[in-house]
């Protein structure tokens, strides 16, 4: 192996490995298969990396090899096919549909993540979502990336970007509010004097 | 990357219910921009539009209060961590891999 491109590769790892990594957990929920999605994006990315022209941000080249990536690895697995989120399943039928609040009791959310329940909820409602919301949402609510750079990785314009968004934040309200989780979450100590 | 409406202080839902008088429609056309308005997307007059509605009706008021904290606690879920030594052998597999195809 050249040296050169070895030494070129440690600096992207070096400095990318932390992100691709927690990217790659985030989308494929456990942290095997996001190590095999992290090994698999920078080998790509270790053969491409002479076709990387510059006009992105690596980290947008980066994710858009792990994003196909997890497509391709995902297609192996033959799962069943992806279903579409329509918005009008998330359109509240209801008063009590409207008023589902998130069982959080004023707490800031890192004050309220520190519930192993409702982290556990967060995590299995993401989970629960199909992959091209799932993506979505984990690259523009998780990893902060831009609407625009979503759109850049997915090959998808802003507008289907940000209705892909829309619906994926209804579906994990849904499935985040009280009502779905049954019991209130408190297991945490405050002030319970109405 | 721009400062989200989401980490404003947020408005608290109404405990007294107040009565649903309008129809459902309104809301409805509502709902459907929720996400622009918290990512603060909407232009001015829409933006004023909605805090006009959410003002006098109590079901989307904490319908978007629930958005909001959605995609709060999205933003703010713990990022897992690579280890040093799975960081290690990772690019020593990925390197192997690289050299023998």
């Amino acid at each position: 192996m050249d040296p050169q491109s070895v030494k070129n590769f440690d600096t992207l790892y070096k400095d990318h490995a932390d992100l691709i990594y927690r990217f790659a957990y985030r989308l494929c929920g456990e942290p095997e298969a996001a190590k095999d999605l992290v090994q698999e994006t920078f080998l790509n990315a270790y053969r491409g990396f002479d076709k990387f022209r510059g006009d992105a941000q690596i980290s947008t080249w980066l994710y858009t090899i792990a994003s196909r990536a997890c497509l391709r690895m995902r297609r192996k697995r033959k799962g069943a096919p992806e279903r579409e989120l329509s918005l009008e399943e998330f359109i509240p039928t209801s008063d009590g549909e409207f008023r589902l609040q998130i069982p959080i009791d004023g707490l800031s959310p890192e004050a309220a993540l520190h519930n192993k329940q409702l982290r556990a909820a967060l995590d299995a409602a993401i989970n629960q979502l199909p992959k091209k919301y799932k993506t979505v949402l984990v690259l523009r609510d998780m990893e902060g990336v831009s609407a625009r750079e979503v759109g850049s990785i997915m090959g998808l314009n802003e507008r289907a970007v940000k209705s892909r968004l829309h619906r994926a934040r209804l579906f994990v309200r849904r499935h985040l509010s009280a009502r779905s989780l049954g019991e209130p979450l408190i297991d945490h100590n405050h002030d319970s004097r109405g | 990357m721009a400062q989200r409406s989401a980490s404003k202080p947020k408005r608290q839902a109404s405990t007294t219910r107040r009565p649903h008088t309008h129809g459902k429609s309104r809301c409805l056309r509502i709902l459907r921009q929720l996400s622009a308005y918290i990512d603060d997307e909407l232009s001015t007059n829409i933006c004023q539009e909605i805090r006009q509605h959410l003002g006098a009706c109590p079901n989307c008021e904490t319908f978007v209060m629930s958005l909001r904290q959605t995609v709060s606690l999205c933003r703010h879920s713990p990022a897992p961590t690579l280890s040093t030594a799975d960081r290690a052998l990772m690019r020593e597999k990925i390197l192997k891999t690289a050299s023998s195809r």
